[in-house]
This record gives C-alpha cells, structure tokens and sequence, in this order.
C-alpha cells in the first residue's frame, strides 16, 4: 500500500485547517534560516543548524498548505516531515535519504558533540 | 581481532565477500581488484587457491579470466551466512564506495562495529576523507544498508579540513585515531 497523508492521520498527523498567516510566518523563518546557514563567521555546526531548521520549516508549511500537521507528541516528528515532502512537494527519492541522513548527522552532533564536517 | 579476520586473510575475505555475496554475476581479475580495492597480483593467487578447492568457477574467455562462485560447493550456503554476518560489511562497503574511490583519499569505519562493541540495532559508522561531497556519499552508501541491514552514517571530511581538526586536537578527532578502526581505503598512517 502506498503510504499517503490520510493513511497517517491519527498516527503521525492529525487534520488541521491551513491557515495563511501560520504558512507565511513558516516560510518567512526558512527564508531566514536559509540566509543564517550562509554565514560564515559562525561555527559549521550553527549553519548546519539553520539549514536543517529551514528544511523543517519548508516541510512543515507544505504539509500545513495541505491541511496537515505533525502530531508532536508522538516520537519520530522530523522524520514524518521529512517523508512527507514525497507527497507534498514531490521530491525525488534520491533528495528524501540525502534529507534523512541529515536528520540523522543532526541527532549524532546534537548529543555527541561530534564536529559537522564542513561538505554537509 | 575481528571474527572474520581471524576466520580469512584479508584478501580471501574480501573475494569472498564480492563473489559469494554476489553469486549470479562473473567478474574479471582487474575488475574484482577495482571492487575489492586489492592488487591484482596477490589477488590472482589468491583467486587461483580458491578456484582450485573448487570453491570458485574459473573461466576463460578470449584473453579475459573470470570468476564466479559456485554455488553448489558443499559449504557454500554456510559461507555465505558467515560473510554477511562478518567480513560482509566492509566488503558491501567497499563495493559501494568503488564508483567514487578516485576522489575519496581514506575510507573507514569506526565507532562501535570497529571496535567490536556493536549491537543488532547499531549503525556502521564510516568516515571518508576526500573530495566527495556529503550528498554523494549518502548517494552511493545506501543501497549498502539493505544489503548488510544496518544503518549507515557516513561522516565526510575535505583533506584540509581533516588535517586542520587533527591540528586543532580536536577531542572527536583524537578520539577516532586512538581507537580501533577498518580501513576500507588507506591506512592509519594516511590520517595522523
């Protein structure tokens, strides 16, 4: 069975009604972290932070622009929204594992302290 | 010691890794070299030991020698459990890294299946130092993860800016070059 959207309401998403303001805010903040990840007088962590966040940010205003959000009391958010993007903006398979081995360079970094090679 | 080096030298090991692993597919000398990252001179003795036991089908064709497994020698299927429990990973790892092994200077794979400590749930932990990029990396690594059923992260460092952490006593640096590691390209002199 094809994973889609309303198979995980209830799950991993509920329903929500999409609301502009909460979109704009949502892109406006990517927008932000995108131009944050670009500077390089902060350490590689903090830029690999931005970009990370602004992925979440764009992932999450596409599911919220189809009238879905992240249950976040469930484990495994980040990965629901990582997974949506297939579905929300098409992207290929391919770009879903590179985002996911993000995510997971990302928790390791977070608790390890292990140093964010410069490439990622 | 691994259980797989105790088990084979490193050069069977690795041949039987791409060969028993991969049983439907014939491959020449010089293309199990590039794919095992081995020489071809040692390889081809070792190659011929095997052929000879009969553990491998050895075939020529015009001025090419291939090899294959056979799948009927009597430990075949027991083999072959023993390599993908084993040697298997850093043979898949390896193979998958083949297409890009001109742009990565060292490869290898540390924390816990380095030194042993690993668990059914741990990831392969790989560090590649070279000109590739992160995305690349992650292109070429995960069809590897299916094949071993383990996650694999990869870690990519340019060589400048490897040298410059080394410098620097990095504290996750100096933890990696005392602690054991298998080295798929290069050695642990390359890394200091």
């Amino acid at each position: 069975m094809k994973m889609t959207l309303n198979n995980l309401v209830g799950i991993s998403l509920e329903r929500i009604t999409p609301h502009d303001d909460t979109i704009n805010r949502l892109l406006t903040a990517a927008e932000r972290n995108i131009s944050d990840s670009k500077i390089s007088a902060v350490s590689v962590e903090n830029r690999f932070d931005a970009a990370y966040k602004a992925i979440m940010q764009i992932a999450n205003a596409a599911l919220q622009a189809n009238g879905y959000r992240t249950l976040t009391s469930r484990p495994g958010h980040h990965q629901t929204m990582l997974q949506s993007l297939s579905q929300t903006l098409g992207i290929e398979r391919q770009t879903a594992v590179i985002l996911d081995a993000m995510r997971k360079q990302r928790n390791i970094a977070d608790y390890s302290g292990d140093p964010v090679p410069e490439g990622t | 010691m691994s259980i797989a080096s105790l088990l084979f030298s490193e050069y069977r090991r690795r041949v039987l890794g791409l060969l028993l692993l991969h049983p439907e597919a014939r491959y020449h000398v010089r293309e199990i070299a590039r794919l095992t990252c081995t020489t071809p001179g040692t390889l081809n003795r070792e190659l011929v030991k095997l052929a000879n036991v009969g553990l491998l089908h050895r075939e020529v064709s015009g001025k090419q020698v291939y090899y294959y497994a056979n799948r009927t020698f009597s430990i075949f299927e027991e083999l072959v459990s023993i390599l993908k429990k084993t040697s298997g990973l850093i043979d898949v790892v390896a193979n998958t890294l083949a297409t890009l092994a001109d742009k990565i200077d060292n490869a290898f794979i540390y924390g816990s299946m380095a030194r042993n400590t690993e668990n059914s749930g741990s990831d392969v932990d790989v560090l590649l130092i070279g000109n590739i990029g992160f995305a690349e990396a992650v292109a070429a690594l995960h069809p590897a993860q299916e094949i071993i059923g383990r996650e694999i992260n990869p870690k990519v460092y340019q060589k400048t800016e490897w040298k410059k952490l080394v410098d620097k006593k990095n504290p996750f640096v100096i933890e990696i070059l005392k602690n054991p590691k298998i080295f798929i390209i290069g050695d642990e002199n390359d890394i200091k």
